[in-house]
């Protein structure tokens, strides 16, 4: 009696691992939950509320981006001009504040301002077939000229003391609003992703973009739409980082492209589309958060920090890629 | 006559993939100057079996023994395969798209000169060389996609020639080759064998078998079923039948004469370019039209612009002129979006290149042309979505564990019939297929066959593609032969036969 029931626990106990591991977001939550262990067993700060809000927080302006990162990679694109669009939004709306425009107003002008480069992008790429990467590349020197042209380099400040309660106004005394609004952010995007038929368009477009022609989904209109969400995403995110900051900085974003589409990539999102999901990728960007944190609270050196998100990167698409290979034997015994 | 001598043989050998038999104590042999044909149903273990002797499954990843030529060979990858002398063309053709003929025959084996650079010259000589032995007349620089498929089968089978194996293995060489393509083709494997190769041959294509090899061997589930000699003769319906393990007694549906004259679609002067060569017309002028519920047959040589025309009417590919009328309106279709909404469904003719997305799961694979109707609100409604996936599931009869598997771990035939349900889920007035049955298992042919006429009796037409002329002749009601880019003949269903057909799709 005794012995079946050992052995239905332990069945089940497999069953769930085997459920848990087939699951794509599988390997990111591992390699989080044993480096937070590690981390928090070298210096428990790490795990303090303060510290911990702290890493939330930052992870709220990449996270922003990833969920529109996400969309983009698995329709099998890419998205380098982010990082630029970050600062051209938060330029345009300090500068329109400055001009005595609305917060509101203003806000939505840095919106619009990211709207307007994605359907750039999306128009290109779409129309003449220029590879994303190329594009984007493009995009990214053509918004930071835009910025360095508009700015001269000079930091647009002061801003607004209302617009600055924005992202600085804490809830229940402690939460900063950005956690609220990034999260809201991703559950939205997950939804979309997950339960519409724009998502499954998204899903169909990565998996094979001609199948997904002849099924009737309309590739033009799916790709544009990535495209601009991904880049209003991105001003949306500068805005807040702004209104942080308390001044809109000419430079700042440099190199947040790349930290954005490694996290994507760490949180499982396929480089060739059509796999992925937002849970994962943001887990990636709160891993992304997580390491430079820890590094600093572990005391190793600046210096080490890229070298070790290198390594990490790669080391996630290995995992990523032997476990798939897992998922593939799997069906083929199931073939047979 | 004596025996011949055995230059390869194969003892007991067992493969398993994760607990499943893949193969079951096999042991066979090839006999010096044999065709051999190797057949079988997908899933029969052909592919596994080949791969162990080409070497792609290490000599540790299952147990038994291979000889060649007497002598134990343990391979441990294709490379000492190679070595062993047994050379593989695979089904894909694996070519180098970009690069030419010369380039490609030679790849990996360049020769140098004494500087170590690419001796070019040398290179296309060897290329020529023995390209003159398949009696092929190919320019060696010309780019690999620039030729026919039919060309770029003889310049893969050129590069396993010049690693001079004693052994050929072909996997479904001619499913890419028209009738006459094929014919050549045989023929060039004679004269192979004569000149000491032996080969063994994988087709569906029973005829081909028959006429071309001196012995078969029969695998099913694993196991090696029986061996049939060309000297004894061949008997088609036992063979199929230890193929498949049941009776079949006729593999081709019964069709009734229709009694429904209504045209249903009607093209006119269409007018296609050509994909590949700038400011040419593939089709030139071609004007037919559908009736409901009839089968139409669209015969042609591979190169014809069949898959052209018929992508050209779905929205695909841009036409240059052409009208298109439906149920006597004349209809705009710009893209394969219009062309759903019309009622009209295309089943590609290579799966795996616009077929199926193989990153989704069975269930999503079929809804994907009517996400729009399975929406509820913003969302789709996701227990519509499975139930309509169950429904045609069990109803085309997939066999795989269930709605959620992944497409790419089923067969050929089993994608194919998923791909089949993604079109009956809408609104379907007109099907077309384009080559339905290519690479595709006996008895879900014959389940694909029996679905058509089901399908033609409720009312819709289906327009067909095949190269597979004993097929075409047997399931369709009408025909045309596409040629030079005009309808070269327009047959019944009484007066057609392979000859006419033929005779019409290469007037020259």
């Amino acid at each position: 009696m005794l012995d079946i029931k050992r052995d239905n626990k332990k069945g089940s106990i497999k069953k769930f691992l085997k459920w848990f591991f087939i699951r794509q977001e599988s390997s990111i939550i591992i390699v989080l939950v044993l480096y937070s262990l590690i981390v928090t067993l070298v210096n428990p700060v790490f795990i303090s509320t303060a510290n911990v809000i702290n890493i939330l927080r930052s992870t709220g302006f990449t996270l922003i981006m990833v969920v529109g990162m996400t969309f983009v990679l698995i329709t099998a694109g890419l998205d380098l001009s982010v990082g630029a669009v970050f600062a051209l939004g938060a330029i345009i709306c300090g500068l329109s504040m400055q001009a005595g425009i609305p917060i509101i107003l203003s806000i939505l002008l840095g919106m619009l301002s990211g709207l307007v480069i994605g359907i750039f992008i999306g128009t290109v790429i779409v129309k003449t077939g220029i590879p994303p990467l190329i594009v984007t590349l493009g995009m990214m020197y053509v918004c930071r000229g835009l910025v360095s042209i508009i700015t001269k380099g000079v930091p647009v400040y002061p801003l607004p003391e209302q617009f600055m309660l924005i992202e600085q106004t804490k809830i229940f005394n402690s939460l900063p609003v950005i956690i609220l609004i990034s999260v809201a952010i991703a559950v939205i995007g997950h939804i979309i992703l997950s339960k519409t038929v724009f998502g499954r368009s998204v899903y169909a477009i990565g998996g094979n973009e001609e199948a997904a022609k002849i099924s009737g989904i309309n590739i033009t209109k799916v790709k544009m739409a990535v495209y601009i969400m991904t880049s209003t995403l991105a001003a949306i995110s500068g805005i807040l980082m702004s209104s942080r900051l308390g001044s809109a900085e000419p430079a700042a974003g440099t190199g947040i492209e790349l930290k954005v589409i490694a996290g994507s990539i760490i949180g499982g999102i396929s480089t060739f589309g059509g796999m992925g999901t937002i849970l994962g990728a943001s887990l990636g960007a709160l891993f992304m958060e997580v390491m430079t944190n820890s590094l600093t609270l572990m005391k190793v050196s600046v210096y080490w920090q890229n070298l070790v998100f290198g390594v990490i990167l790669i080391a996630s698409v290995l995992l990523d890629q032997y476990k798939r290979r897992l998922i593939i034997r799997q069906s083929v015994k199931a073939k047979d | 006559m004596k025996e011949k001598r055995v230059i390869l043989s194969v003892e007991n050998i067992t493969k398993r993939f994760l607990g499943t038999v893949a193969l079951n104590k096999v042991s066979m042999e090839l006999r010096e100057n044999e065709i051999l044909a190797v057949i079988g149903e997908n899933g029969a273990g052909k592919s596994t079996l080949m791969k162990i002797l080409s070497g792609i499954y290490s000599s540790k990843e299952y147990e038994g023994n291979i000889y060649v030529n007497n002598k134990l060979c343990q391979f441990r990858n294709p490379h000492d395969s190679e070595n062993a002398g047994i050379a593989m063309i695979y089904q894909e053709l694996n070519l180098e798209l970009d690069l030419t003929v010369a380039e490609n025959i030679l790849l990996g084996r360049y020769p140098r000169t004494k500087l170590g650079f690419v001796d070019w010259k040398k290179m296309r000589k060897m290329a020529k060389e023995v390209l003159e032995r398949l009696h092929a007349n190919i320019d060696v620089n010309a780019t690999v996609r620039s030729l026919s498929p039919s060309m770029q089968q003889l310049v893969c089978i050129a590069r396993a020639l010049l690693r001079n194996p004693k052994i050929l293995i072909l996997d479904e060489p001619t499913s890419v080759l028209t009738e006459n393509e094929t014919k050549v083709f045989m023929n060039l494997l004679h004269e192979m064998k004569e000149q000491g190769i032996s080969c063994i041959y994988i087709s569906h294509k029973l005829d081909e078998v028959f006429q071309l090899c001196d012995r078969v061997i029969v695998l099913r589930d694993g196991q090696l079923i029986c061996e049939y000699e060309k000297k004894h003769g061949y008997d088609s319906k036992s063979i199929i039948n230890s193929m498949i393990g049941r009776r079949l007694d006729v593999m081709y549906p019964q069709i009734e004469k229709k009694e429904d004259d209504t045209e249903l679609l009607r093209i006119e002067n269409f007018r296609v370019p050509h994909t590949s060569a700038y400011g040419k017309s593939i089709i030139k002028d071609v004007s037919f039209s559908i009736k409901k519920g009839e089968i139409l047959g669209l015969a042609g040589l591979v190169g014809s612009g069949r898959s052209e025309l018929v992508n050209a009417i779905f929205g695909l590919l841009p036409k240059t002129s052409g009208r298109i009328y439906m149920e006597g309106r004349e209809a705009k279709i710009n893209n394969p979006e219009d062309a759903i909404k019309l009622g009209i469904g295309l089943l590609t003719e290579d799966r795996k290149k616009n077929g199926y997305v193989w990153s989704m799961s069975i269930e999503h694979n079929m809804t994907l042309a009517i996400l729009r109707e399975l929406r509820k609100g913003i969302f789709i409604d996701s227990k519509k979505e499975q139930e309509i996936a169950k429904e045609y599931f069990t109803k085309l009869n997939v066999k795989a564990p269930g709605i959620k598997t992944l497409i790419t771990s089923l067969s050929g035939g089993n994608q194919q019939k998923v791909i089949l349900a993604r079109w009956l889920m809408t609104k379907l007035k007109l099907l077309i297929l384009d080559e339905p049955t290519r690479g595709i298992d006996v008895g879900t042919k014959a389940e694909i066959y029996k679905l058509m006429v089901d399908l033609s009796k409720s009312g819709i037409s289906i327009l067909m593609i095949s190269s597979e002329l004993p097929e075409l002749l047997a399931m369709c009601d009408r025909f045309i032969v596409l040629g030079k880019g005009v309808v070269q003949a327009e047959l019944e269903r009484g007066e057609a036969n392979e000859v006419n057909i033929m005779q019409a799709a290469s007037n020259t």
